[in-house]
């Protein structure tokens, strides 16, 4: 048996265990902190794509009303169905509205819708599933009772029922309310989940050694690290309330006399667009897969950022 | 002749702007037949090592340097396709964490073969079904486990299906990377023993990496170890446990507690059974202020859920009374599903008893008022197990330190508040600029375990419950983390509760010890009484299994019968201030 | 045992779900501040020309069909009966031919179009995932599942639209509309069989599409998360190959939350599908339900709802069933 004398040998000289090959800036440092955000944001171009192309629609609304006066979006402001020209940009449609302030005073009224919806039932949502995950029990078996057994209901089927009975009268703000009705209940199933695994961290109990009450541990203990969570889960919220509502407004269920977005989806089926004139079936189409793909890149972003597992190596 | 030889083996680590090196020119060789330890702490570079030999580094790291001679083939210079085919029929790997390591919805005989058949060598019905028989029963396993899933096996079983597995074609070598660290040292002793019997029958080589020393004392001929990617030093076992020449090395040695020396000052006489000190606190009732904490047969049953499940008895009734005015450590000491932790938690008011009732300083706990409840919260403290965990990785650390001084007006105003965290980090050891004004991901386990004894300390109660303080933690720090939590109670009179599931440390810290199986306590007496002369079958088995880090003190050979264990409990004697009452029932 | 026991609460759950759905059904129009029928009667009456004494009297008669007169419990417990026997009156758009008959009608263009296009995308968007996850150093896999995932955001009836535009109007290669041509009949024959197959093409696509992504998304995050796993290392270490990792220890253990998945997703599928049967005019349960909204014909939208519901639960129903058989943890 040949033995290698002890202390081992080394070959070559050993190099020190870590070496610097980038410029790092110093630890704690605002250059250092910039340095690792711009990294981190090159690492996750879907959220950076995400947040533009939803700033972009945002300012495509808001930059547009300085422009273009709300009656534009009213039937009759125009001859029917005009092609693209000097006077109607984008053209008009079969009832006489201006495309371009449809979208742009739509596409408003759809973020508003989402943003409310997903705002109230995050919020109740959260609330729901803090009490649930948090004091267990009775409470919490009731609530995720109800909550199984309302996901299993599409909820587009029973907005179709209460759209339909109050359709003459809805707006789009009732819109958002009827919404949110039912958007409370992935967020209160998420929640608890989150706070179940939570509750029992060690820094909660520390809380509790620490004579820390139960609305502190919630809000300052649990909150914080929910954070990314939250944020993600409420831009689940405003994507599928969007998602719920265009869908009840291209059904033809949606507020009868505002310029939505999804509304225009309906005539284009009802005046069979097809047939009449393209030029106004794209800009709504376009608008609206734009804002899917931006909620749905901002949540991806998020997701990176919440769960490193997924990150991609390397 | 040598089986392996290994050369300036090289990994590296690439991050944007730093190169690790996790392995730096380490240099080692390995006899046929021979059983060699590859030990160091977290980060020294060992499970790398073992890894780069299979060429299972994956990116950002990579292999630089190097070459390791199997038999005279260069395992680094294998291609790809090579190196899978050398893979479980030359070098078989038995991974850490063995409870994940089998596929959960493939029955244990098809992930036998699937190997096998992978490296040419596929087997009729009849053939396999034998194969398979006799592999499992090689390993100390009934053949029918061969048709059962990973779930329904337990984890010892499990282990010794992974050993069966990565030995069915006879390699050359066998890497174990911390093939018992999940196990009690019951089922380590049973599953080492094992594996060491199948490494003598096939006559191949044993890489087993670890952090035991006490282990690697048992088990092997020669011990590598490694620190910061190097070998510090590389000697046969019976030379490096008598004379370390590294330092290092003498460190990790030092870190296991062991049997022989106990300080005089700790060692305290067993009074006897049934003597006055054991009957000098009222049998029952009239609990005086003179006592602290009284368990008045108290029991916890987890109830099943609506739906199937059945209950689960998790402590049997329990009686005993902690003394005020003596100031001692107590240690519960049980395996996993032992009850340990569940007493812990009911002492914390985590959990409220089933039945019986917890009595502090004389008062039932569960009917407390707001203020006095709020008293207890402060009067018994705790430091968990997870020290990553205790610590809220939103905030600095200096968070958690200053709470409860808010919480309970200890202190009055932010520079009396620093003054005193100052004072409690240096107490334990620790340099408050160091360790102040940074988050948890930025200190080691070690340190933060302390500040959390550094908080115990500050709010000063009379009762601490330390839940495994010291498993998750480096072995260079463990002894001085206990050490700490001793000065507590010999320098600030802090009784202390200590929970683990390691009956060496609660040799070397406690005035008192209880053996937990199974819900219940089997047996119970002072640490030298408990651990010299254990009485009851189960604490027999729990001595016999530690492995201590001395090669000439041999494992004893490790009964595989459970007979006994449910036997009535031993009771070695009192100590003045821990009266252990009835109530200790024989198991159902 | 538990098997049984879990098939109990699963069957309890589907009961419950059918029950509370029914209930909304009944109790929804009773919140509501004004009579339906006669709101909608009005409504009627102002574009079809009818006297405002025939609207008196109709509904008086309806209000007798529909014993509006009688105690609310009563009422509740007959039309749980009613429904108990899929019987949801008639329909008063097409007056008088019952609900049921027009669903019923409706409802095997519906399962077609969903059943095929769940198969299909399920299978091929599941196989991508995998192999994005397992081939993360592969280019073009990573472009092609991130723009699958970025469609999986997109509503189906919107992809419609566009694949409209460009396949039908722009390159004529299908038709724009419709279950089959207006001139056919319909008949058992090849000919048939393959106008049928032809409309549904852009349907099913614009279905497809958009839902690939979303199981590809669900199964390349469990690939990555399976490949963290210690058993994936200890496959490795035994020099399996890499088919049968990929296979075998990847993909068969990845595979299981996209099937609980599919419990869950049935229910966006079928609402999506609603909506791209109305883009196209495919005569299924979309464009009855659309057609029904349209001219405030409320047993029709109620059975439909109603029937839509029930496919969802039984199809969860189904999916918790088979789930025992793909992982051996759950069943005893």
């Amino acid at each position: 048996m040949t033995r290698i004398p002890d202390p081992a040998p080394i070959a070559s000289p050993s190099p020190p265990r870590v070496e610097v090959i980038a410029r790092e800036a110093p630890r704690g440092s605002a250059a250092a902190r910039i340095l690792a955000i711009a990294r981190y944001l090159r690492r996750n171009p879907q959220l950076v794509l995400g947040v533009l192309l939803l700033g972009g629609l945002l300012a495509f609304s808001l930059i547009g009303r300085l422009f273009i006066e709300a009656g534009m979006a009213q039937p009759l402001v125009g001859p029917a169905s005009l092609p693209p020209g000097a006077e109607h940009p984008l053209g008009t449609d079969p009832q006489g509205r201006d495309i371009l302030a449809v979208m742009v005073y739509g596409s408003w009224l759809t973020l508003r819708m989402g943003f409310l919806a997903g705002l109230i039932g995050m919020a109740a949502g959260s609330a729901l599933g803090f009490v649930a995950g948090y004091y267990g029990g009775w409470t919490d078996r009731i609530i995720t009772w109800l909550v199984d057994v309302l996901l299993t209901v599409p909820a587009i089927l029973f907005l179709v029922i209460i759209s339909a009975m109050l359709s003459t009268a809805l707006t789009s703000f009732g819109m958002a309310m009827i919404i949110a009705l039912l958007a409370w209940r992935r967020p209160a199933r998420q929640v608890r989940s989150q706070i179940l695994v939570m509750r029992n961290a060690g820094y909660v109990e520390m809380a509790r050694l620490s004579g820390a009450s139960v609305p502190s541990i919630i809000f300052r203990e649990i909150a914080p690290n929910l954070m990314p969570f939250l944020i993600s889960s409420f831009i689940i919220a405003v994507a599928a309330a969007i998602l719920a509502g265009i869908g009840l407004e291209a059904m033809g269920l949606g507020p009868q006399n505002e310029p939505t977005l999804g509304m225009t989806i309906y005539w284009i089926m009802k005046f069979s667009a097809f047939l009449l004139g393209m030029w106004w079936i794209l800009p709504p189409v376009l608008l609206l897969i734009i804002l899917f793909v931006a909620l749905y890149l901002i949540n991806a972003g998020l997701d990176e950022l919440a769960n490193p597992r997924l990150r991609k190596r390397g | 002749m040598t089986l392996l030889t290994v050369r300036d083996l090289r990994v590296d680590y690439f991050t944007t702007t730093r190169v690790i090196h996790a392995v730096r020119g380490a240099s080692f060789d390995l006899a046929p037949a021979e059983r060699v330890a590859l030990v160091g702490e977290s980060g020294s570079g060992k499970t790398t090592t073992a890894l780069a030999l299979m060429q299972m580094i994956d990116k950002p790291g990579r292999i630089t340097g190097g070459n390791a001679l199997l038999k005279g083939q260069d395992l680094l210079a294998l291609d790809h396709e090579q190196m899978r085919r050398a893979r479980l029929s030359r070098v078989a790997y038995i991974p850490q964490g063995a409870m994940n390591a089998l596929n959960p919805v493939m029955r244990i005989r098809d992930q036998m073969l699937d190997g096998m058949a992978d490296h040419g060598r596929r087997m009729g019905r009849a053939e396999a079904r034998d194969f398979v028989a006799a592999a499992l029963e090689g390993v100390g396993l009934p053949a029918d486990v061969g048709t059962r899933y990973p779930h329904q096996l337990s984890g010892g079983m499990k282990q010794r299906a992974c050993i069966a597995i990565s030995i069915a074609m006879k390699p050359d070598l066998i890497i174990a990377d911390e093939p018992t660290s999940a196990l009690d040292v019951i089922t380590q002793q049973q599953v080492m023993e094992t594996l060491i019997a199948a490494q003598e029958q096939i006559g191949c080589g044993l890489l087993l990496i670890g952090h035991d020393m006490g282990l690697m004392a048992q088990a092997t001929h020669r011990v590598i170890v490694m620190q910061d990617g190097l070998i510090a030093e590389d000697a046969p076992v019976d030379r490096i446990f008598t004379a370390p020449r590294h330092p290092y090395s003498r460190m990790l040695i030092e870190s296991v507690p062991s049997l022989g020396d106990v300080p005089q000052d700790q060692v305290r006489e067993p009074q006897k059974a049934g003597s006055a000190a054991v009957l000098a606190m009222p049998a029952t009732g009239d609990a005086g202020p003179s006592e602290l904490l009284r368990f008045d047969h108290v029991g916890k049953t987890f109830r099943g859920g609506f739906f199937g499940g059945g209950d689960v008895r998790a402590l049997a009734p329990v009686s005993f009374a902690l003394a005020a005015d003596t100031p001692q450590i107590v240690s519960v000491v049980g395996q996993s599903g032992s009850g340990k932790t569940t007493l812990a938690r009911l002492i914390l008011g985590f959990e409220s008893p089933s039945e019986g009732r917890i009595l502090w300083r004389g008062q039932p706990v569960d009917a407390m008022g707001g203020r006095a409840r709020a008293g207890y919260r402060q009067q018994v403290q705790a430091v968990f197990q997870d020290p990553y965990g205790s610590f809220n990785p939103f905030y600095q650390v200096d968070r958690t330190l200053k709470l409860p001084l808010v919480n309970f007006d200890i202190a009055a105003g932010t520079t009396d508040r620093r003054r005193r965290v100052e004072a409690a980090c240096s107490a334990v050891g620790l340099n408050a600029d160091e360790v102040l004004g940074r988050f948890p991901h930025e200190l080691s386990g070690g340190q933060r375990q302390r500040l959390m004894v550094a908080r115990a300390l500050m709010i000063g109660p009379p009762l601490l419950v330390a839940d495994e303080p010291v498993s998750m933690v480096d072995a260079s720090l463990r002894m001085t983390i206990l050490n700490n939590i001793r000065e507590l109670k010999d320098q600030f009179g802090i009784s202390v509760i200590y929970i683990t599931h390691d009956l060496a440390t609660a040799y070397h810290v406690s005035d008192y010890v209880l053996v937990m199986h199974q819900g219940r306590i089997v047996e119970a007496g002072p640490p030298r009484a408990v651990i010299k002369t254990p009485g009851h079958p189960y604490t027999r088995a729990l001595v016999g299994a530690i492995p201590w880090p001395d090669p000439s003190r041999g494992w004893p050979p490790v009964g595989r019968s459970r007979a006994g264990w449910d036997a009535a409990p031993v009771i070695h004697g009192g100590y003045p201030g821990f009266v252990l009452e009835s109530g200790l029932a024989r198991a159902a | 045992m538990n098997y049984l026991i879990g098939l109990l609460r699963h069957v309890f759950m589907l009961l419950a779900v059918i029950w509370a759905a029914a209930t909304l059904n009944f109790f929804l129009p009773q919140l509501a501040p004004k009579n339906p029928i006669t709101e909608k009667l009005t409504v009627l009456g102002e574009t079809s020309g009818i006297s405002s004494a025939q609207i008196v009297e109709l509904t008086a008669a309806l209000n007798e069909r529909f014993g509006l007169d009688r105690p609310i419990w009563e009422r509740y417990l007959d039309y749980l009966g009613d429904i108990a026997r899929f019987d949801f009156g008639q329909s008063i758009s097409n007056y008088p031919a019952r609900v049921s008959d027009l669903i019923a009608q409706a409802i095997p263009w519906t399962i077609g179009l969903m059943v095929s296009t769940t198969i299909i995308s399920f299978v091929i968007g599941t196989l991508i995932g995998a192999w994005a996850a397992w081939r993360r150093d592969s280019v073009l896999l990573q472009a092609v599942s991130s723009m699958l995932m970025v469609f999986s955001a997109i509503p189906f009836y919107l992809i419609g639209l566009v694949l409209i535009y460009v396949f039908a109007v722009r390159l004529g290669w299908f038709p724009i509309s419709g279950g089959y041509s207006i001139f056919s009949i319909p008949a058992p024959t090849w000919e048939f069989a393959r106008e049928v197959l032809h409309h549904s093409v852009l349907p099913a696509l614009s279905i497809t599409i958009a839902s690939i992504g979303i199981w590809a998304v669900g199964m390349r995050g469990m690939m990555v998360t399976v490949q963290g796993e210690d058993y994936m290392t200890f496959a490795r270490a035994r020099g399996l190959t890499n088919r049968r990792m990929f296979l075998n220890y990847g993909v068969r253990n990845a595979i299981l939350p996209q099937v609980t998945a599919l419990a869950l997703f049935f229910g966006q599928i079928v609402t999506g599908a609603v909506l791209v049967e109305a883009v196209f005019g495919y005569p299924g349960m979309g464009l009855l339900l659309l057609s029904s909204i349209t001219l405030f014909d409320y047993p029709t939208i109620y059975g439909i709802v109603f029937i839509l519901i029930v496919t969802i639960a039984v199809s969860m129903l189904a999916v918790e069933l088979i789930y025992p058989l793909l992982d051996p943890r759950v069943r005893r």
